[in-house]
């Protein structure tokens, strides 16, 4: 068998599984794991309305820091 | 009668006592409350979610939310983000479900102004940011209150949130050095193979390079923890375990790239990564183990009344504790919890201090007695005067007093750690000394280089570094299937060391309560009527009375007796039929002329019908049921037991010669039991301490080990480092017997691993250890640790 075949196989796998590793890493950093019940739990409420209200809580966050944007540029250009 | 759920709680009651509301039932107005709320807010879908699992039904008062928004309150627990938004952390109360997680998190998302509300299930634990602009906080605690949950702050310490991310950090550096070491092991199998059978040298550059690119993570990620440990422990001048650990890997490392470069000789990157591995699997058990004494703060807050009300003229406010000024005079009613020291200047009534004393009997105060702050009002609607603010009364002082000795608790080295130092300067000593060796006998550079670090490798401390980890957590599980919970690992080991056991007396040794132990009848009488008299107090003694009945009469009628009138420190008094019936203590049949002798140093409870004594009931703390055996088999393990006691000396001795203790301290006050202990810590002993109130909890702290009971305070848990969550003293006993074993375990762990050293480093120093060999002998005599930690499981069912 040629070595480049090997050389080749062996990076392929160990990129693919790198990438699996990452994926992981990063659930871990995202703080999926952090609370062990409600993981399990977690697929239950897994429908629309959470999605819904997700996408929800993430427009009042966007909506708020707007808002303070909005507030400073004021307070800046009143100066 | 049938039995019909309430559709809120879920709790069955009888038809005819549910409240109707259509086609719904509820067994009260809280429930029925609760579910109109989420069937406006659309969180019906909560009922669906919840199933069948029960609710408590909301029946707490709850104090003014208004206080949550005060100016003190948002200094101690509020911080603000960087986008100008509030954040609190809450523990919510009352939740049993996946279903209760969702419904207060959908109810707070539904809030207009709350940006983020998160909830830890397992810890019950809420992070909720939200805009003030909007929103206040207490209207926030007020919809958590609204459906049928309940809110306190809590501190997030720097502590905890350091500890979490430590733990995080943990499993990231755990997560590449597994991923890498698994690959790493093919790859591995095949140079072994090739090592064997022959392989081409390009091939093998080949799977040296994946190895090297696989070693690099594990070594310079996965181990910083270990460079880290090293370098502190050379800026402080001592060989640890994590220096031999960097050095073994780190030299391994790099005569592999050697090798890997000039394409000749065997390359050592699995044993790097495997090294690592073990190692810091064995690290972060210690991690996960470790006692967090962040959470310990937390629940004693939630012990400190936040608010008191306090008389002004007509008027009476609520207001801060940290606004009491001394002169003010503080109104408590019954079932409150002081604040603030003082003295009573109007009312009269009894104060259950049993918390700070270990009085089990209630104390009568009057105008001019001192009420101590943690002590619960029973009956008493008392007006007193703070004689000192709340920084000074005598539950912030001894607040204070805990944290102090939580920060100064005593440590006991652990016997690895002990160990690692020399092992580790010998085998370094042992590696460099075969180094020179092998190059003055004559060797080529590399062979001698390659020998010296092979004792290194073979030496590794994975066995070293799991014995301890493993056998505790054997340990711990052992304990937790018995109801014994050590809260540290480091601690069994401690234990096993201890040489005294203190117990305290109330709630640990008895049973907390006064029971009925004699009981004369002297008149035939209607059980009936009595029952109801004691139903109607919330006395210790009448609860003791009522219990005796309820165990030794059946079918108890409920009567209706009119004008029960409960007199502080005496008893009750009521008409029946005409006739006046009383029961209370001698004072109470004096005054009702009544003659009684009141010689018995035990609690008496009298019982007469039109001035007539029918019936008298002696009650006392009896001794727990099993506790002479178990304190006899403390004994038995040669431990000192001692026991000590707020309460006055009779009723000491007296549950000390029926339990078997000769060795007795009464009438201590909490820094007296600390000093008693401290005593015991100059004389060389390591102490053991078991209490379950907050008058034990400096000692508890001054300790070396404190064992709580599970009834007990909710303080007394969080600062001790054991619970007892049966209760009783047997359990106590066997926690000694798991300690022991569990250190015997890892005494004969370390032995296994340096037996194993002593045969491997000889063979490495005569140069005969190749990666296969290494790889080989690392995963075994770690395996022997681990089975050997096993065998003690499969051993104690």
């Amino acid at each position: 068998m040629d070595a480049w075949v090997i050389a080749m196989m062996l990076g392929a796998s160990l990129l693919l599984g790198g990438v699996a590793l990452i994926a992981f890493l990063w659930g871990i950093k995202n703080g999926q794991f952090d609370d062990e019940k409600k993981m399990m739990n977690q697929v239950l409420y897994d429908d629309e309305a959470e999605l819904n209200d997700a996408a929800n809580q993430q427009r009042k966050k966007e909506l708020a820091e707007k808002k303070r944007d909005i507030d400073q540029n004021k307070m800046e250009s009143n100066f | 009668m049938s039995k019909v759920k309430c559709d809120h709680c879920h709790l069955e009651f009888s038809d005819e006592v549910m409240i109707h509301d259509g086609e719904y039932r509820f067994c009260c107005k809280g429930c029925q409350g609760i579910f109109h709320l989420l069937k406006n807010e659309g969180l019906e879908s909560f009922y669906a979610k919840i199933g069948d699992t029960t609710l408590t039904p909301p029946t707490e008062q709850f104090e003014d939310s208004i206080n949550f928004d005060s100016p003190a309150f948002a200094e101690q627990y509020i911080t603000e983000t960087k986008e100008g938004l509030h954040q609190v952390s809450l523990v919510i109360e009352g939740i049993h479900c996946a279903a209760c997680v969702w419904l207060n998190e959908k109810a707070l998302h539904k809030m207009e102004g709350v940006i983020e509300a998160s909830i830890n299930f397992t810890t019950n634990k809420a992070r909720i940011t939200w805009n003030p602009n909007i929103l206040k906080l207490s209207a926030i605690i007020d919809m958590i209150r609204a459906i049928g949950y309940n809110a306190f702050p809590y501190d997030a310490s720097l502590q905890e949130v350091r500890a979490n991310k430590e733990r995080k950090e943990y499993y990231l550096r755990m997560a590449v050095a597994t991923f890498a070491t698994m690959n790493m092991m093919w790859v591995a199998i095949a140079q072994y193979a090739g090592y064997f059978t022959g392989i081409t040298q390009e091939i093998k550059t080949i799977l040296n390079i994946a190895e090297w690119a696989l070693a690099t993570p594990v070594l310079f990620y996965s181990g910083w923890v270990f460079y880290r440990g090293a370098y502190y422990g050379l800026k402080n001048r001592a060989i640890n375990m994590d220096l031999l650990v960097v050095t073994g890997s780190s030299l391994a490392y790099l005569y592999s790239i050697y090798i890997t470069v000039l394409e000749k000789g065997e390359a050592y990157f699995d044993s790097v990564s495997m090294i690592i591995t073990f190692v810091l699997f064995g690290k972060f058990l210690e991690v996960l183990s470790r006692k967090n004494a962040a959470d310990t703060l937390d629940v004693i807050g939630k012990h400190i009344p936040r608010e008191v009300s306090i008389v002004e003229g007509e008027t009476i406010r609520s207001i801060n504790v940290n606004e009491v000024k001394e002169g003010d005079v503080i109104l408590i009613r019954s079932g409150e919890r002081s604040a603030i020291d003082g003295e009573v200047v109007l009312g009269e009534g009894s104060f259950d201090e049993s918390n700070l004393t270990g009085e089990s009997e209630p104390i009568f105060k009057r105008l001019g007695d001192k009420i101590i702050s943690g002590t619960t009002s029973i009956d008493a609607l008392i007006h007193y005067r703070a004689t000192k603010d709340f920084a000074h009364s005598t539950l912030s002082t001894l607040v204070n007093l805990l944290e102090n000795a939580m920060a100064q608790k005593p440590y006991i080295e652990q016997l690895a750690n002990r160990l690692s130092h020399h092992f580790s300067s010998t085998i370094l000593f042992l590696a460099i000394a075969t180094f020179w060796g092998w190059y003055f006998w004559p060797h080529s550079f590399d062979r001698s280089l390659m020998v010296g670090i092979s004792v290194i490798i073979i030496a590794c401390p994975c066995a070293l570094a799991l014995a301890t980890p493993v056998a505790t957590l054997v340990g711990l599980s052992l304990g937790a299937k018995r109801g014994i919970l050590f809260k540290s690992a480091s601690q069994i080991e401690t234990m096993a060391h201890a040489t005294t056991v203190v117990l305290d007396k109330t709630g640990t040794i008895t049973q907390g309560r006064p029971e009925v132990t004699k009981m004369m009848t002297h008149h035939p009488f209607e059980i009936g009527v009595l029952a109801t008299i004691v139903a109607s107090s919330k006395h210790p003694i009448s609860r003791g009375v009522m219990e005796y009945l309820d165990r030794h009469c059946d079918l108890i009628e409920t009567l209706s007796i009119e004008e029960i009138k409960e007199i502080p420190a005496r008893g009750m008094v009521g008409r029946y039929q005409g006739m006046v019936v009383a029961g209370g203590n001698a004072q109470l049949m004096n005054e009702l002329g009544i003659v009684v002798e009141s010689s018995s140093d035990k609690s008496v409870f009298y019982y007469a019908v039109d001035h007539v004594l029918v019936a008298t009931y002696e009650l006392r703390d009896l001794p727990k049921e099993g506790s002479k055996e178990a304190i006899a088999l403390l004994k038995s393990m040669d431990l000192r037991v001692v026991m000590l006691t707020g309460d006055h000396e009779g009723s000491a001795k007296r549950v000390a010669s029926e339990v078997g203790i000769s060795e007795l301290y009464a009438e201590l006050s909490p820094e007296g039991k600390a000093a008693f202990i401290d005593e015991l810590h100059a004389q060389g002993d390591v102490v053991v301490m078991a209490g379950d109130g907050i008058n034990d909890l400096l000692a508890l702290a001054a300790s070396d080990i404190a064992i709580a009971m599970g009834r007990g305070s909710d303080i007394a848990i969080e600062v001790s480092d054991v619970v007892v969550l049966n209760d009783s003293l047997g359990s106590l006993a066997e926690s000694f017997a798991i300690s022991r074993r569990t250190y015997r375990l890892i005494k004969q762990n370390l032995g296994i691993s340096l037996v194993y050293n002593s045969i491997t480093i000889p063979l490495a120093m005569m140069g005969y250890v190749i990666p296969l060999i290494a790889a080989i002998s690392m995963s075994f005599s770690s395996l022997l640790v681990v089975g050997n930690s096993m065998r003690v499981r499969w051993l104690t069912k």
